[in-house]
């Protein structure tokens, strides 16, 4: 195969030559969605042969995305959407290196993923994933192209980028309730339009030509064709670093629940009570389905313990509980509740049910 | 006379993608925001305000000058 010929019209550019075209071929692009964005950048990624292409998506393909997702046939409904998007690059450009990673992004894997990749685009419909890549991109340093639609209407901007500005500087708020394509509706096309001007931030970044949209956001109206381009600065208390992410994103949640609120459930078998408290210590609990493991011997005796069961732990005042909730989260223990106030508030429950 | 643009759901509230505005005394960025909230109700609409293609902090201390170009930018989040 000449690759010469293959990439002859951009590589006859003066801006681009050989050179640019090595720098394609050694760079690496991660597009998080496969949707309407995703499905405008990733042909124009290929085809100009950038290096190597990750694809996350968690999707199957479902016959309400073809009016936009174009790359997507008709039978291959149910189908994985970063499996198809993967089979439509290789058969596109068999130069580019594709990795298809059919997994929700999450805290658990956004890091490891981006450490692997030079560019990471946004091409998602969720604000809430947006603030997750948004963090990643900044504990991993890489720059996020964002888009987004809002009916005829579309945002991008390049985030990060040579630690400028981020999606935080932006829009700081997270709590923010905006409609996506499936609520507002979109065309096919106003999608498709956004997506490639993502898919040019990428390639301009890599070949280092033009002027990179960071610290800019652009607007695109498809209606009227009218473009604004708005300036935006770095705010410095927007930062994130890696501490920071591991709280926010990989934090357990630990459940406390009042004895109150479960009494009707101490005679149900499929429900265990699990007193974490050493031997010696009183008051004394004794309930139909309890069962006492110290907190020092949780992990070692931990098959005694039933995952499908839905377990209760409580200690003296409710603190060595939480530390156990979260140890046999960690054994994907899945239904685990603290009880608040520990035995000391179970006593006092019980001696009223006891006098009523 | 001012020209206040509208986008995504904020235009959506407004019915309008623009409008011009005439204020006879001086008028404070900050007034004008709360002006416009009285009259479209924005209520929880989260966006940014950008004067003359810049964004600015809602609360920041700016005066309006005759011919300004106030944009009202709320995040989308389709794709």
């Amino acid at each position: 195969m000449n690759v010469d010929n293959r990439y002859n019209r951009q590589i006859i550019l003066p801006e681009i030559g050989e050179k640019g075209q090595q720098k394609l071929a050694e760079s690496k692009v991660l597009v998080i969605g496969a949707g309407g964005l995703g499905v405008a950048i990733m042909p124009y990624l290929a085809g100009a042969g950038v290096g190597e292409i990750g694809i996350v998506d968690h999707d199957v393909i479902e016959i309400s995305n073809l009016q936009r997702q174009v790359i997507y046939k008709t039978d291959a409904i149910g189908k994985s959407k970063a499996k198809e998007a993967k089979a439509m690059i290789s058969d596109l450009n068999p130069l580019v290196k594709v990795k298809a990673i059919s997994e929700k992004l999450s805290g658990k894997n956004a890091l490891s993923l981006f450490e692997k990749y030079d560019i990471i685009v946004d091409a998602t419909d969720n604000i809430a994933i947006k603030y997750l890549i948004n963090d990643a991109c900044l504990v991993t340093c890489k720059p996020m192209v964002y888009g987004s639609i809002f009916r005829f209407q579309g945002q991008v901007s390049v985030f990060n980028y040579q630690k400028g500005p981020t999606y935080r500087c932006l829009y700081p708020d997270e709590n923010l309730d905006v409609l996506n394509c499936e609520e507002a509706g979109v065309l096919g096309v106003s999608v498709g339009i956004i997506g490639m001007f993502q898919a040019n931030e990428v390639l301009k970044m890599i070949l280092g030509i033009g002027e990179v949209l960071s610290g800019k956001i652009l607007v695109y109206n498809t209606l009227n064709n009218e473009q604004q381009k708005y300036d935006f600065e770095k705010s410095e208390f927007k930062s994130v670093d890696r501490e920071v992410f591991e709280e926010k994103y990989n934090k357990c949640v630990i459940e406390e629940v009042s004895f109150d609120s479960v009494l009707d459930e101490i005679n149900n078998d499929e429900v265990l009570f699990l007193d974490v408290r050493n031997i010696d210590e009183s008051p004394k609990i004794s309930l139909e389905n309890q069962i006492q493991i110290p907190l020092m011997n949780l992990e070692i005796e931990i098959e005694k313990l039933d995952k499908n069961k839905k377990i209760y732990v409580f200690c003296q005042s409710g603190i060595r509980s939480k530390i156990a909730v979260e140890l046999l989260q960690k054994h994907q223990f899945k239904n685990i509740k603290s009880i608040a106030g520990g035995a000391l508030a179970m006593k006092n429950i019980l001696k009223e049910e006891i006098n009523l | 006379m001012i020209e206040v643009k509208y986008f995504g759901a904020v235009a959506e509230k407004t019915k309008c993608e623009f409008e011009k505005l005439s204020f006879s005394k001086e008028l404070s960025l900050q007034k004008l925001l709360q002006d416009l909230d009285e009259k479209y109700e924005f209520e929880s609409l989260t966006f940014r305000v950008a004067v003359n293609q810049k964004i600015v902090s809602k609360t920041s201390d700016y005066t309006l000058q005759t011919s300004d170009i106030v944009a009202l930018l709320p995040p989308f989040a389709g794709g």
